[in-house]
């Protein structure tokens, strides 16, 4: 055998094998798709489709065309006031969620000693669920034994009722929101500030910046894409709240409509009043909504990074 | 490179000298990735991989048999809270020791009994014999999910005159929904008042009538409750007059109701419900008063960090409202010593009245064990099930034998005043049956709960809740 003959059939075998490893990749890869498409893509499918129906799962379902998105933008009065519920939600989660984060994250930058402690601390909220959160929160919120009523008690507030006056409700479940978002916003900062080099902290304090001037003006800007997918990410989680709100306010959205957001409306029209295709409508608008948000943003920050390249050229 | 297991060796001979090259490059890794079964044989992943399919593989024609259900198990799906469920089971005991051929599996609802039984009916398990509400049955039946009885009625002559002679018609009317009869009656559920005897006697106030032929009005109940509501000195009420174990948007009715107006005009399929009726809301104002003027009551605040049967069964309410449900855990409380009462009577009410208030079973029209089905609708809601049903004090019986039965006086030999259980069913109005009811009820409660805390008038509703409802009574 020729060395030209050698290496011509080492190439075939390499070949031969790196063929038979993307077969042995797509065959590993294949249950994860196969799950994608029956669990997501079929059901993402079936409700655009569902979403041009009348369907009560038990009788065939009829097509109306667009009726189920006319009557929701035009007929139902509950849209609207969940529509703003919902804003309302986003907003007061959302601005405290990356403001404290923000903080936080950058308490725990520090390099001191049982940092790692208070890390831990700090992101227990993370692995607690949703329900349980909100059984203990309901405990908390309590008019006259809860301990957040104790404890504005001690400096002389009566006692607030959170869960049960339609004027307080909202706050309660934002207040509860943001202590569950925060853990998770945290990680992403954190993780971003340890990426910041030290180096600019070091030439900033020779020239004489203190703490807060160097987080203002080195760590924010630097961690800004971070900040922005934080904002994006609670904007989403935020505007599909349901569990929090099912356990706090009860599957009505209550009281009265104080807390009714776009996902409990979902939830009701689907499983309590049994119009799936009404509540698929919902979703698509929901999802229209979020798509045009997170563009937005995404767009605004883009244009913005690069205004920042060209000032700093 | 050596053969590592028996079943490997084929394909390590076959292997090319390039992976050879690439084992020896990752040998020192790979023995991380061997196992070994414990008996000295290794194996490599590929050797794991594939027994792990071959025993996937092998698994997969057990799995019908795995997951399906009991196959000659008769599926039946109920609500109950716990002393409840109990009493339940000794009735299905009762059924299977009259039927050994014919095995029950019991389902126990959650919370939301339409929501739980939609999600089984339309995953294509429909439970065989499923409970049946006054309120939302009507739209199980309008799609089809339940089983015209009438159509087994036919076939069962002497079952049908004895169950035509022995019913309360209201009762039995209340499942005759276009036509079509969906259920069977199995229990009365009305609402009437639990009373603390010894709370009573301690304040010197005159025990409520215990016949719905004997009237109290409102202005009667509200000095009974003031009596018994007590306040410490710094104003913090330490035992209420009254509590609601009910739902209270659906209390107030009743109250509305028992001012002389029924909730609906007509009762099946109305089209139009009265709250613009002056009456009614007089009724509903008067109970929203009870919490926000005359302060006999606790408001939703005050009855967060206890429940309201809590504040009943511990001393700290001298009257609740609520049905026979809540008899089986009144009567387990220590130290209370409680009888019933009739409910209050409006200025413009001209007697007494509860509500109807009534659980059925029905058939799924999907079983296909629908004449074992049959057996147990039959059995549970005919003579023998319902005198069961009346000896082991599970519920206020529907059929007249039972409900005047010594067993059910026997089951009840603590409540003094018993002819307000067993003239309920015949001194129960109505409530509307309409498939809409869950938005009705949506609505309902959007819209008077501001009038129970006491922020908006009753007289409100005429307005925006009545014409709301109306809306969606039309589109139905």
């Amino acid at each position: 055998m020729t060395p030209i003959d050698a290496s011509a059939t080492a190439v075939t075998r390499r070949r031969g094998y790196s063929k038979r490893r993307a077969r042995a990749g797509r065959i590993f890869v294949a249950p994860n798709l196969a799950a994608v498409a029956v669990f997501m893509l079929f059901p993402l499918g079936f409700s655009l489709y569902m979403s041009f129906h009348n369907w009560d799962v038990f009788t065939p379902a009829k097509f109306v065309g667009l009726a189920n998105y006319r009557s929701l933008f035009s007929g139902d009065p509950l849209f609207s006031i969940a529509l703003r519920n919902t804003v309302v939600y986003t907003i007061g989660t959302v601005v405290p969620t990356v403001l404290i984060s923000l903080a936080v994250a950058g308490v725990l930058n520090r390099k001191i000693k049982g940092i790692a402690v208070f890390r831990t601390i700090i992101f227990l909220p993370l692995a607690v669920s949703s329900v349980v959160m909100a059984v203990v929160w309901q405990f908390v919120f309590n008019t006259n034994n809860g301990l957040l009523n104790i404890m504005l008690g001690w400096i002389g507030i009566d006692p607030i009722p959170w869960l049960v006056d339609p004027k307080w409700a909202m706050t309660s479940l934002c207040i509860v929101s943001v202590w569950r978002s925060v853990p998770f916003a945290t990680v992403i900062l954190l993780a971003a500030m340890q990426g910041v080099p030290d180096n600019l902290y070091e030439a900033a304090r020779l020239d004489g910046a203190g703490e807060l001037r160097q987080f203002a003006s080195i760590t924010v800007p630097l961690i800004r894409g971070s900040v922005s997918f934080v904002v994006v990410i609670s904007i989403i989680h935020a505007f599909q709240a349901f569990d929090l709100v099912y356990v706090l306010t009860g599957r009505n959205g209550g009281p009265e409509t104080s807390t009714y957001v776009l996902g409990i409306m979902l939830f009701q029209h689907a499983f309590a009043f049994l119009e799936f295709g009404y509540a698929s409508a919902l979703a698509w608008v929901m999802f229209a909504i979020l798509l045009v948000l997170t563009v937005v943003q995404l767009r605004l920050g883009r244009r913005r990074a690069a205004q920042e390249e060209r000032s700093w050229a | 490179m050596t053969a590592t297991a028996s079943d490997g060796t084929q394909e390590h001979h076959s292997r090319t000298d390039y992976e050879r090259a690439t084992e020896t490059i990752t040998a020192s890794r790979r023995h991380t990735t061997n196992t070994s079964l414990g008996c000295g044989t290794p194996f490599d992943r590929r050797t794991l991989l594939r027994g792990a399919g071959a025993l996937g593989a092998a698994s997969l024609p057990l799995l019908p048999t795995a997951c399906s259900p009991d196959d000659d198990a008769l599926t039946f799906f109920f609500a109950a809270n716990p002393e409840e469920a109990d009493a339940r089971l000794r009735v299905v005991d009762a059924f299977q020791r009259r039927h050994p051929d014919i095995k029950i599996r019991t389902l126990l609802s959650g919370p939301d009994a339409l929501q739980h039984v939609s999600v089984y009916c339309a995953g294509g398990k429909c439970p065989d014999v499923l409970m049946a509400w006054e309120f939302t049955y009507a739209g199980l039946a309008k799609r089809g999910v339940l089983l015209d009885l009438n159509t087994m009625l036919a076939r069962d002559a002497s079952f049908a005159a004895e169950l035509k002679s022995d019913s309360v018609a209201s009762l039995y009317e209340t499942f005759t929904y276009d036509g079509g009869q969906y259920a069977f009656p199995e229990q009365w559920s009305g609402n009437f008042l639990f009373y603390n005897k010894k709370l009573f006697a301690e304040a010197g106030v005159r025990p409520p009538p215990g016949r719905w032929e004997e009237p109290w009005s409102f202005g009667e109940f509200l000095d009974t409750a003031e009596a018994l509501t007590k306040r410490d000195r710094s104003g913090r009420v330490g035992q209420w007059g009254y509590v609601d174990t009910w739902v209270p948007y659906y209390s107030a009715l009743l109250f509305g109701m028992n001012n002389g107006v029924p909730w609906s005009d007509p009762r099946m399929n109305p089209t139009h419900l009265n709250f613009d009726n002056a009456a009614f809301t007089e009724g509903i104002q008067f109970y929203a008063d009870l919490v926000n003027i005359h302060k006999v009551a606790p408001t939703a605040s005050e009855a967060q960090s206890m429940s309201t049967t809590d504040l009943f069964t511990s001393g700290h309410a001298a009257m609740a409202l609520g049905g026979h449900w809540r008899f089986q855990t009144l009567e387990r409380a220590k130290d209370l010593d409680f009888d019933i009462a009739v409910l209050p009577t409006g200025p413009k009410g001209h007697a007494a009245h509860s509500n109807i208030g009534t659980t059925g079973l029905a058939i799924s029209s999907s079983s296909r064990r629908k004449q074992q089905a049959w057996e147990f609708v039959k059995f549970a809601t005919g003579p023998i099930g319902q005198a069961v049903i009346a000896e082991t004090g599970l519920f206020v019986p529907v059929l007249r034998s039972a409900i005047h039965s010594a067993g059910f006086a026997a089951a009840h030999t603590n409540v003094g005043n018993l002819a307000v259980l067993t003239g309920g069913p015949a001194h129960a109005e109505g409530l509307p049956v309409t498939p809409a009811w869950p938005k009705i009820a949506a609505l309902m409660d959007r819209n008077v709960s501001p009038v129970l805390r006491g922020v908006r008038p009753a007289t409100a509703l005429a307005n925006g809740l009545s014409r709301e409802i109306d809306g969606v009574l039309r589109t139905t």
